[in-house]
């Protein structure tokens, strides 16, 4: 089994673009195969989650910051969007990306002051922040429409071709997933990437070797809040109604769920996620109300089977690997070899 | 290994869910069991409710069944379990419009929930009948969406014009409502027909669901002194009412707009609630058997008291029923949208007829609380007037 | 002015129960030294014990306190068998989501088992309200503070002064070093984490009495106000916690007072910010401030 996983895995990697090319045709396919749109709806869930779960595994994998509000970008990209689109009269196209550079702008305002701040004390900031937009959107009558919401937002069009329904709405979705992978995958193999994983592994050694922490913290803050940003404003068209209840803690707490139980720190890792926990809260229907305590204990079995999550940077600081530990397993293997 | 692993696993999650649903029928069938769809927010902060709507519709479909059925077929329900998120209840949605056995939607239970799904439902031509909806602009928004909530334009401008006008006479009004889409179109509704009454709202505050301290709220509708306070929510009603007479204020007269006659109120208040007053579309009457029967069944069934909602999901599957007797043989989700918005029933809550938009026009009541139990006040004149 | 002194009140009032349980909060971060998301639940849990107690034996406040505060014990060890003892070497965010996940879980099997409406806690305390010249104060309100104020008092005093309370503080900041002191880590962890637990569970009987009602999904907004509470008190110092929670409290009704209850939690939200960027440890000394 072993081997086989080894060869298979070299495999891919020696034909790694073929790989990506085809499973990229299958996703574009697909919608011609299934006649179901409640199918379609699913996979348009899972692939705005892996979106924003991978928006969010930039800040909390790639540079190690723990933010767990993240609903609040989410609910800023949708709302921005919103408002651009039925006030402005603005066109999707150019709603999306004013959304996303607007909420990298609330990123890197949330990033400011958490900068000094550690661990914890930053989580409780994000939360902070979430609720407060929240709440700054349920109240803002003038321009949110309050706790009515904001309706009849306008659906993308491009030649006279309207993305109306989950069928054709799915390659936006699809295309702003394969987008963020894409421009992340390239980040990440940055300097800029570089740095925020430097910054993971251990800020001292990171600041001591010259990088300027707060400068790409701040950055890595602003980075995952565009591509929220952007998540959300792909979204809002997609229902075409939206208000404040749909952007609560919980959202941020399942959004950072789905990047646990997939893996921090790889690019795969949360899309996995959005696909194991989207599609385990469909397949467990059967069972009822009981459907919420199973999910609850997904999430336990994960973290105690696989702390470093499905496909999860194993040889980080993330999956509780110390200096000292990879150190002494490294020994181990040359002792074993 | 580890990117294959997760494409191999959801590469088969993916296949799995596709084959588990690739053979479906795709003609109308014209006999057996005619499906209807509920979605309900089983699990999650709205359970409360969403138990409410199950055993709601199954105790009404029980019943048309048990009478024979719509023309010689059974009724069906299939429930599905929303959480409360939009995101679920629209891909629900999209699974019963693919699924041409399900002949309509009753649910969700939230307007925002309500309002994602109506391009959906309007674009597979089902009807998506909610018995809570309350935001105003929900039914409006496609043909296919209604409600049986009852727009706050006629119940909020009754309560004030008839229980604080005419029957308490009062004149300056303390408020608090809940800001939500359903709070704040009844205090829209409220407050304009104050203007029209010549009543006046010395103090109007709000907070947002899950409110639990009520006592600034209460402390800041003291200072403005009214002479009655007029509470507008449908969850939260028994905390305010208990704070505010615990925080010894016990000589202002309450009255409420929301919660109906609750029987879950009284428990969650006692003795608080004697003398409150409240408008409502329906009334549990103790000398009605049949009411009375009905409100036993849904304790002994649910294990809680009855509130509004349930009686409005009740009505839902009652409603449906008539519209689908009304098609006769051709039982489609078309015919049932047509003959719906003609549909003019008695229901257990009170009598229904859709008007243009979709909407429910009800008649209300005045009833208060006198020894832990519901009474309607009558003798005076206008009892009938109402709407 | 009095109107002024009233509201001054109820933010006292309202502070005095977040403190209540941002207290078996840091007593349980302290101790354990990692942050959790299930404290709501544990209150939840601390809240249907006395309430079933009550329903059986009578309004017997005891007895309701110590059901609660064993409830909650037998929760807490479960939530320290699965969510801390097998992570106390790993990275924080495994445990925090692993509370998460028992959070999600509790909440929805209480929902199941104890039903999902609410239920009413009426007349366990006979209520009088006092006026003491312009202000008011009810029965309830008194008991809360006292409570507090007794509770916040005996912890610190036995967290500083008692070999016990040390060990305890020990296990919290070093659990390497107090392993080398011969403390039993493990054991005097999961007796931390419980004891936090059990005044969570009371404070959750409190709660439902002072509000009259309780229900499965109670939770979630009492944890995180506990959680904030905490936070702004430095996490691990039951006093700077309490004063936390009291500051909360005080903020959110003074702004209520000033604008309305819909932006109650962001002027607490706003309001930690904002102390948390003068003072990224929260009110506590830097030294105390671990996790």
């Amino acid at each position: 089994m072993r081997d086989f996983i080894t060869k298979s895995k070299a495999l891919y990697q020696k034909h790694k673009i073929w790989f990506n090319i085809a499973i990229l045709v299958i996703l574009v396919v697909l919608p011609l195969f299934i006649r179901q749109s409640y199918l379609m709806g699913v996979l348009c869930r899972i692939l705005l989650y892996a979106t924003l779960a991978g928006s969010l595994n930039a800040i909390n994998g790639y540079s190690g910051q723990t933010c767990i509000g993240h609903a609040g970008f989410f609910c800023i990209g949708a709302y921005c969007e919103a408002i651009l689109a039925t006030r402005l009269g603005l066109s999707f196209w150019l709603a999306l990306p004013i959304a996303g550079i607007v909420t990298a702008i609330f990123g890197g305002i949330i990033a400011l002051p958490t900068l000094k701040m550690k661990g914890i004390y930053l989580s409780i900031v994000t939360l902070g922040f979430s609720e407060i937009v929240r709440l700054v959107a349920l109240n803002w009558e003038g321009l949110t429409g309050g706790p009515m919401g904001i309706k009849g937002i306008p659906v993308p069009k491009v030649f006279g071709m309207q993305f109306s329904g989950s069928h054709t709405y799915y390659y936006i979705f699809l295309a702003i997933a394969v987008l963020f992978i894409f421009v992340t995958g390239r980040v990440i193999r940055s300097r800029v990437g570089r740095a925020w994983i430097s910054i993971r592994e251990d800020q001292l050694a990171a600041k001591s070797l010259g990088v300027q922490t707060s400068h790409y913290k701040s950055m890595n803050f602003m980075y995952g809040a565009f591509w929220a940003g952007i998540a959300g404003a792909a979204y809002a068209p997609y229902v075409r109604f939206i208000d404040s209840t749909m952007f609560t803690l919980d959202e941020g707490f399942n959004i950072l769920s789905m990047v646990i139980i997939g893996g921090q720190g790889t690019l795969v890792g949360p899309v996995a996620g959005s696909v194991i926990v989207n599609l385990l809260t469909e397949l467990l229907r059967p069972v009822g109300q009981w459907r919420m305590v199973a999910y609850g204990l997904l999430i336990i079995v994960m973290m105690w089977w696989r702390p470093q999550g499905l496909v999860g940077a194993s040889d980080s600081i993330l999956s509780g690997n110390t200096g000292k530990k990879r150190l002494s397993r490294k020994a181990k293997k040359g002792v074993s070899a | 290994m580890k990117k294959l692993l997760a494409f191999a696993l959801s590469a088969v999650m993916t296949m799995g869910c596709f084959a588990g649903c690739a053979s479906q029928q795709e003609q109308v069938p014209t006999d057996g069991n005619i499906k209807i769809g509920v979605l309900a927010p089983l699990t999650g902060t709205n359970a409360e409710y969403g138990k409410g709507f199950e055993v709601g519709t199954q105790m009404a479909v029980d019943r048309i069944n048990a009478a024979g059925g719509i023309n010689g077929r059974n009724l069906e329900l299939v429930v599905k379990d929303s959480k409360g998120d939009q995101k679920e209840s629209s891909d629900l949605c999209r699974m019963f419009g693919d699924d041409q056995q399900i002949m309509a939607i009753i649910g969700d239970f939230t307007s925002g929930a309500c309002m994602a799904n109506a391009p959906i439902v309007d674009e597979a031509k089902i009807v998506q009948l909610s018995p809570t909806a309350s935001n105003p602009d929900y039914a409006g928004m496609s043909d296919y969406c209604f409600s049986i909530m009852g727009r706050q334009d006629g119940e909020a401008p009754f309560y004030a014009k008839y229980i604080l006008g005419k029957y308490m006479g009062v004149k300056k009004l303390g408020v608090i409502y809940i800001n939500s889409d359903w709070g704040k179109s009844c205090f829209d509704n409220f407050k304009s027909q104050c203007d029209e009454e010549g009543l006046e709202i010395v103090e109007a505050v709000n907070y947002v669901q899950d409110e639990k301290d009520f006592s600034s709220l209460i402390t800041k509708l003291k200072a403005a002194s009214p002479d009655v306070i007029c509470i507008m929510d449908q969850g939260a009603v028994p905390q305010v009412i208990n704070q505010i007479r615990g925080s010894g204020w016990t000589d202002i007269p309450i009255t409420t707009l929301g919660p109906g006659t609750s029987e879950q109120l009284i428990d969650l208040c006692g003795e608080n609630a004697e003398g409150l007053l409240l408008t409502s579309p329906f009334f549990f009457d103790p000398d009605d058997a049949e009411l009375t029967a009905w409100k036993d069944e849904f304790i002994k069934k649910a294990g809680f008291e009855p509130t509004i909602h349930p009686v409005c999901a009740y009505d839902c599957v009652s409603l449906l029923a008539e519209a689908i007797k009304a098609c006769g043989d051709e039982v489609t989700r078309t015919n049932i949208r047509d003959n719906l918005a003609k549909v003019d029933i008695v229901g257990v809550s009170g009598p229904l007829k859709f008007n243009e938009g979709g909407d429910i026009t009800r008649q209300y009541l005045i009833c208060g609380v006198e020894d832990g139990k519901y009474v309607v006040k009558e003798g005076f004149d206008y009892s009938k007037e109402g709407n | 002015m009095e109107y002024f002194l009233n509201q001054l009140i109820n933010g006292l009032c309202q502070g005095s129960i977040y403190a209540l349980m941002a207290i078996g909060y840091s007593v349980v971060v302290g101790v354990v030294g990692m942050v959790t998301f299930t404290h709501g639940e544990v209150i939840m849990i601390g809240a249907f014990a006395s309430f079933y107690v009550f329903n059986a034996l009578g309004n017997n406040l005891l007895l309701g306190v110590v059901a609660s505060f064993a409830a909650s014990w037998i929760i807490g060890m479960i939530i320290y068998k699965v969510c801390y003892e097998h992570f106390f070497s790993a990275p924080r965010h495994i445990s925090l989501i692993c509370t998460i996940g028992i959070s999600i879980l509790i909440k929805n099997l209480a929902q199941i088992v104890f039903g999902p409406n609410q239920m009413p806690m009426l007349n366990v305390v006979k209520n009088n309200v006092y006026k003491l010249g312009p202000v008011q104060i009810s029965t309830v309100q008194i008991l809360v503070i006292v409570i507090v104020v007794v509770l916040a008092g005996i912890l610190s005093l036995v967290f500083n002064k008692t070999k016990w309370g040390i060990a305890l503080r020990a296990v919290s900041q070093d659990k390497t070093a107090a392993y080398m002191m011969g403390i039993n880590v493990k054991r005097t962890a999961m007796i931390g984490n419980c004891i936090g637990c059990g005044l969570g569970g009371v404070a959750g009987m409190l709660l439902s009495i002072y509000y009259q009602t309780l229900s499965a999904t109670m939770g979630g907004s009492y944890g995180m106000k506990a959680f904030s509470s905490s936070v702004l008190g430095g996490l691990t110092d039951i006093r700077f916690s309490a004063i936390g929670g009291l500051c909360i409290g005080l903020i959110e009704n003074l702004g209520i007072t000033i604008s309305s209850a819909s932006f109650r939690d962001v002027f607490a939200f706003g309001f930690l910010i904002l102390v948390l960027i003068i003072r990224p440890q929260g009110f506590a000394s830097k030294k105390g401030a671990r996790p």
